[in-house]
């Protein structure tokens, strides 16, 4: 096949890329630099610095960092055992953990209020050893939980693969050389996992910051990121403009995030699946 | 022989893998003993019953749900599958600039935020004046998926050696011949694999098929979202429980049913294992989803043919649905019902024009805002006989916000007010509330219910402070807002309709809630045995009084069905069957009359309305008051 | 005689079940170069991970300088490895890899410097220190791994099929580059191979393992002139391996011939394993030959020709010799006395494993 005959069988998704993913985020421009009467104005980007947006930003911005970290610290051990386990079991201990996401996650973040509540599972259980209640439901702890408990497998996922991708001598290599467990796990596999560490990390991190679902079911609707900003700029039918506007801000951060992803993960091997 | 020390270490693996898994299946298990739950509350347990299941089975908005998630994934994964592999050949042929560019633009959907993807496309849709509805959703569907066949496809082609290409050739195939022979069964797995990741992430997705839905298509993710405003109804546990365990059985099966598999390579194989974990699990479950597809699609094929049609738009949960059986049984017209939860929400789905609905279901301020702008049709009351049926009083609060009663006939009305737990406000040593003002005593520290809806929550101030709930003075409107800022500490949490659930369950000492629901609640209190009473109360501020009225769009394209229908809805024997469904006060004094006098009785239910002389209506305020409201909102929930 | 630097003692291991080292010794000498040589799934890279650490015996023990290391973890032992495919760390340069070891060990900065100079000048890569590993090729990230592994100055250096991954040609060379380092350093290697050409050329002991047992030890001398069963006489190098019968000492019929030999003490009339090697056939005219056959294959191979000669029992003898032979020709065999090898049979697929070195 000639390579210019080749490359033209890009075009008709080259075409619909133009029409579904770089026209759409065209409008979120034109509707973000414009007022309701459609004169051009800069207010609505600008009003991310309004004190109640700033709040909910970084808000935002605490929580998610809070949840993608959190995600990290559970995530690498756990990838970590995983690869360490043989492929006969590992195969379906690596099942039970996707078989969650079959589950609808509004649902799933549901039952989470049900097992937080103040008479809910949780404290009902540790009523019974006797224990202090807890109460972080409608806080901004039950949040990063709901936040954690949906987003927990896009980080084991790529650490995992990368994880799985080291060879075994290589640790076997760093140990040979003199380094204990520890020394092996900082210097060796951390290094060598951070292309799907980032990935993880983007892949986190970006749904936590934007999400105003978690937040409405978990938060009892008190707590306002971000994400609920724009969602009620547009679905409670206020102001578009302001939606839009407020969106381009956290284009801002997916835009840090592509650039970190594309000096990170070249191959992407941190995504693949 | 093994040390302790690795013992050790197996044993807190062990201890982490489980405790993760609890954590991953707590949920989920949860919500299989909820589908068995005979009682609709969350925490209470009511006895074990099949009834949910029974119940999903015949639930049309479940299934029809259930229908769309399945066409949705399945044709834009497909349709994906094929604009994503045809276009990692061509990237894969670019040279190095272009294919960057090519893949950059591509990545863009994956790593865009969901919530930018749907609005994106939203605003486009709208601007180049395409209806939402079931395209939208597939095509935006569509574009989120390529990235992920691409993602899979391109890696494989790139194993694939030219040269077996040229030797296809060389050996006197065509290239297009020489592709389908050599190159496509290479990449094969790819191209697999990218669909089943497409159907999983089509059939995950909510946020982006929130913002692309037209109003009357919901998929799983939105109808649940809906329904968790006023409370999931425990057949979606049912439905997810049937799902879950079907998946989870096929895997079983496939998994431990065969003998084993031949040694891999230990490292090889777990370099795989994921993939192909997540293949098989994704495989399986499509096949089993497709499937109940395909039969859905033919019953529905079979099922529905009909000429004389009604489009109705309607609140959620706000018709006993044999009432609508009973309408299309009666008059032979068909009925597609369709639902929405929030007066904002239904708004532009009727201005856009994009779906022609005949009858629609507003409440009072939002009836004025389409009458000012010219979306209603005046009612023909010769067709209506039954509007007599509605008492007068209530026509006559309607002309506050339909003057001369052109457009609406009540439907449903109510009071908004206080309930409280007895038990609960004595172990607090408090005295039950009188009046909005008990809300800011604080005693109540995170005890207090509060409904999240700008007026709602603003009406409760202001009547406070003796002020009208229509003000659109900015200083009773900031007076109000620093007043509710101050009971923010107070406020445990602010929710829609899950005041009933969580009252029930004893979350709070008070809640702010609407009349319609006292009798289920107090149904539910006694079926389920509670020692404690909830009490409503009509504060002496005065309240507001709401009424949701049967309206006629503009563009109704049958006006005279949706004539018989309101009608139908005004027949007493109706309008009562739905008040017992409902539990929302009727304005129908026919179907009144006919009532059990322990309704007739309950003045929580229905008050006297001319007693209730403080309280108003809501009237529509006008985009910049509408803009100041929301903006004082967002200070009091940012705080 | 060197005193012994390591010292495997009962040493058995098995993997779900099943059984891959039972029971095995062995003791190699300071200073020497051991080859653990055999098919894949032996046992080898087993020993040598249990030498390395990173495999538990089930039982036995491990000694090193006279200390049981059994239980020490791997980053304890003063020893290295040289993985195969090298293990290298992707995410450090040349310099970074070689000075991981000494880093653990918290040398200084000069000393690790001199190290590196050192050792890349050792393995003729001078002036690589910035270069990624991906830069590399195969055969450079061989040295690579060598000198990453010899800068800690181990005592003993364990090679897992080092050479693996390389073309012949660079083999080859490695080959002799091995033997030179290890003279320089004078550390003993223990070294993993199945080639048989390589154990051979390099070693000075070789040990023969299969099935988790070792089937032969020695020099390769012995071990190629001398093997103690079929299966050594199989694995190393070519052979013809006849059914024959000691009729007493020093004489052996095949096929019906009466060949002389120098072994004795089979016994009389015993069934026996007689192997001959290619190279050890003396084709001669007919009249000359304790058997007869017709040249029925001949192929060139540079050195010599590679020809097989069928006798009337059907057989096919494999011949290597410098004169040809036309396909067709009926040719005599002749061979010397010391140049037969007797084996005994085993009496079970068991033993057949075990050998006969008991």
């Amino acid at each position: 096949m000639n390579k210019k005959k080749t490359s033209l069988l890009a075009l008709p998704y080259g075409l619909w890329m133009a029409g579904f993913i770089a026209i759409p985020l065209f409008m979120v421009f034109c509707y973000g630099l414009t007022d309701r009467s459609g004169t051009f104005t800069l207010a609505n980007v600008l009003a991310i610095a309004t004190p109640e947006h700033r709040k909910a930003l970084v808000l935002s911005l605490l929580l998610s960092a809070v949840s993608t970290f959190l995600c990290l610290l559970i995530a690498f051990p756990l990838a970590l055992i995983l690869r360490g386990r043989r492929i006969g079991r590992g195969s379906f201990i690596l099942f039970v953990f996707i078989l969650p996401m079959w589950m609808n996650f509004l649902l799933r973040t549901m039952a989470w209020q049900t097992l937080l509540e103040k008479n809910g599972v949780i404290n009902a259980l540790l009523g019974i050893l006797g224990l202090p209640a807890l109460s972080i439901i409608n806080t901004p702890a039950a949040i990063v939980l709901g936040m954690v408990y949906n987003f927990l497998p896009f980080m084991v996922l790529p650490v995992y693969n990368t994880l799985a991708k080291i060879d075994d001598n290589v640790i076997n290599a760093a140990r040979d050389l003199g380094a204990g467990p520890f020394q092996t796990l900082i210097r060796i596999l951390l290094p060598l996992s951070v292309p799907g560490i980032i990935s993880g990390i983007t892949m986190v991190f970006i749904p936590a910051l934007t999400t105003f679902v978690i937040s409405n079911l978990l938060g009892g609707s008190k707590i306002l990121l971000i994400g609920n900003v724009i969602e009620q700029e547009f679905t409670r039918g206020s102001n578009w403009n302001l939606g839009a506007g407020l969106s381009m801000v956290l284009m801002i951060f997916i835009l840090i995030s592509m650039t970190f992803v594309a000096k990170y993960d070249k191959n992407g091997e941190g995504t693949a699946l | 022989m093994k040390t302790i020390q690795s013992r050790l270490k197996r044993f807190f693996e062990d201890f982490y893998l489980v405790f993760t898994l609890i954590f991953l299946y707590a949920p989920i298990a949860v919500m299989m003993v909820l589908s068995f739950n005979s009682s609709k509350s969350r925490s209470q347990w009511g006895g074990f019953t099949f009834e949910w299941y029974r119940h999903m089975f015949e639930s049309a908005a479940i299934m029809d749900a259930l229908y769309n998630t399945l066409l949705i994934a399945f044709l834009s994964a497909l349709i994906a599958t094929v604009l994503g592999t045809v276009a990692a050949i061509g990237v894969n042929g670019m040279k190095k600039l272009p294919q960057t560019l090519f893949m950059g633009l591509n990545n863009i959907p994956m790593l865009n935020s969901d919530i930018v993807t749907g609005i994106s496309l939203m605003l486009m849709f709208i601007a180049f004046g395409i209806s939402l509805g079931f395209k939208t959703i597939l095509l935006a569907h569509i574009t989120f998926n390529v990235p992920y066949v691409m993602l899979s496809v391109l890696p494989k082609l790139k194993q694939t050696s030219r040269y077996a290409y040229e030797a296809a050739m060389d050996l006197g195939a065509g290239p297009v011949q020489a592709f389908f022979k050599v190159v496509f069964p290479d990449i094969l797995p790819g191209v697999i694999s990218g669909f089943l990741m497409a159907f999983t992430m089509s059939l995950d997705d909510f946020i982006i098929t929130h913002f692309t839905r037209g109003a009357g298509i919901n998929t799983l993710s939105t109808l649940i979202y809906s329904e968790v405003r006023r409370g999931i109804k425990p057949s979606m546990y049912a439905l997810s429980t049937v799902i879950f365990t079907t998946v989870l059985a096929l895997l079983l099966i496939t998994n431990f049913a065969p003998a084993k598999a031949p040694k891999e390579d230990r490292r090889e194989g777990r370099q795989t294992s994921f993939g192909t974990a997540f293949r098989r699990t994704a495989m399986i479950g499509a096949a089993f989803l497709v499937c109940i597809g395909v039969g859905y699609t033919s019953f529905r094929h079979f099922a529905s043919t009909h000429s004389d049609e009604l489009f109705v738009y309607n609140w959620g949960e706000y018709i006993d649905e044999s009432v609508i059986a009973q309408f299309e049984e009666e008059t032979g017209i068909h009925v597609t019902y369709d639902l929405f939860d929030t007066n904002e929400e239904m708004y532009p789905v009727i201005e856009a024009g994009a779906i022609q609905y005949d009858a629609v279901c507003p409440s009072d301020y939002m009836i004025q805002r389409m009458a000012e702008n010219e979306l209603l049709a005046e009612l023909n009351y010769d067709n209506i006989p039954n509007a007599a049926n509605i008492g007068e009083e209530y026509f006559t609060r309607s002309e506050e916000f339909d003057p001369g009663n052109l457009y609406a006939v009540p439907y449903c009305w109510g009071t908004v007010g206080i309930l409280y737990n007895s038990r609960r406000l004595e172990e607090l040593g408090i005295s039950p509330p009188t009046g909005w003002a008990d809300l800011w005593d604080p005693r109540y520290r995170g005890e207090i219910l509060m409904q999240d809806s700008v007026r709602d929550a603003f009406m409760v101030a202001l009547k406070r402070l003796g002020y009208s709930m229509n003000s659109t003075d900015e200083a009773e409107l900031r007076e109000a807002r620093d007043l509710l800022l101050a009971q923010k500490p107070l406020v445990q949490a602010y929710v829609v309709d899950q005041v009933r659930d969580k009252m029930l369950n004893g979350e709070a000492a008070v809640g702010v809630i609407y009349s319609g629901e006292l009798l289920y609640l107090q149904e539910e209190a006694e079926a389920l045995g509670l020692d404690y009473e909830l009490t409503y109360v009509i504060p002496t501020e005065g309240t507001n009084i709401w009424i949701d009225s049967w309206v006629i769009p503009y563009n109704a394209r049958n006006k005279e069905n949706a004539e018989k229908w309101i009608n139908f809805l005004c027949r007493p024997d109706i309008a009562k069957k739905n008040f017992e469904y409902i539990t929302y006060a009727t304005p129908n004094a026919a179907a009144f009359a006919l009532l059990a006098p322990a309704y007739r009785e309950n003045t929580q239910v229905f008050p006297d309305v001319s007693s209730l002389v403080n309280s108003e209506v809501y009237r529509y305020l006008g985009t910049e008051a509408d803009d100041l409201y929301g903006a004082l909102w967002k200070e009091i929930k940012a705080q | 005689m060197h005193p012994s630097l390591i010292d495997l003692v009962h040493i058995s291991k098995s993997f779900d079940g099943e059984l891959v080292l039972d029971d095995l010794n062995l003791s190699v000498r300071e200073n020497s170069f051991v080859t653990l040589l055999g098919p894949s799934g032996c046992g080898k890279t087993t020993t040598l991970r249990i030498i390395g650490g990173f495999e538990r015996p089930d039982a036995g023990s491990v000694i090193f300088n006279g200390e049981n290391i059994t239980d020490m973890p791997p980053n304890r032992r003063q020893l290295n490895t040289v993985f195969q495919k090298y293990a290298l760390f992707s995410h450090m340069n040349i310099a970074e890899n070689i000075a991981f070891g000494l880093k653990i060990k918290g040398k200084s900065k000069d000393y690790i410097q001199d190290k590196i100079q050192y050792a890349l000048k050792l393995v003729n890569l001078s002036g690589f220190e910035n270069r990624s590993v991906d830069s590399l090729s195969g055969g450079q990230q061989q040295r690579i791994a060598i000198a990453r592994a010899i800068v800690n100055e181990p005592k003993l250096l364990l090679l897992d099929e080092p050479l693996g991954a390389l073309d012949l040609k660079l083999r080859q060379d490695m080959q002799y580059e091995l033997i030179r380092l290890k003279n320089e350093l004078g550390i003993t290697f223990i070294y993993v191979t199945h080639d048989q050409e390589e154990a051979l050329t390099m070693s000075d002991t070789i040990v023969v393992m299969n099935q988790g047992y070792i089937q032969q030890m020695g020099t390769p001398e012995q071990i190629y002139n001398e093997p103690e069963n079929a299966f050594v006489a199989d694995f190393i190098g070519e052979s013809n391996i006849v059914d024959g019968t000691m009729l007493h000492d020093e004489l052996v019929e095949i096929f019906g011939a009466k060949f002389a030999c120098v072994d004795k003490g089979f016994g009389v009339n015993k069934p026996v394993d007689v192997v001959i090697r290619p190279e050890d056939i003396d084709l001669v005219k007919p009249s000359e030959g304790t058997l007869t056959g017709i040249v029925t294959h001949l192929i060139f191979k540079g050195v010599h020709y590679e020809m097989e000669v069928t006798t009337p029992n059907g057989y096919e003898w494999l011949v290597h010799s410098t004169d040809m032979f036309p396909v067709g020709q009926e040719v005599g065999i002749h061979v010397d006395p010391f140049d037969i090898q007797i084996m005994n049979k085993p009496e079970s697929e068991d033993e057949e494993a075990v050998g006969v070195n008991e």
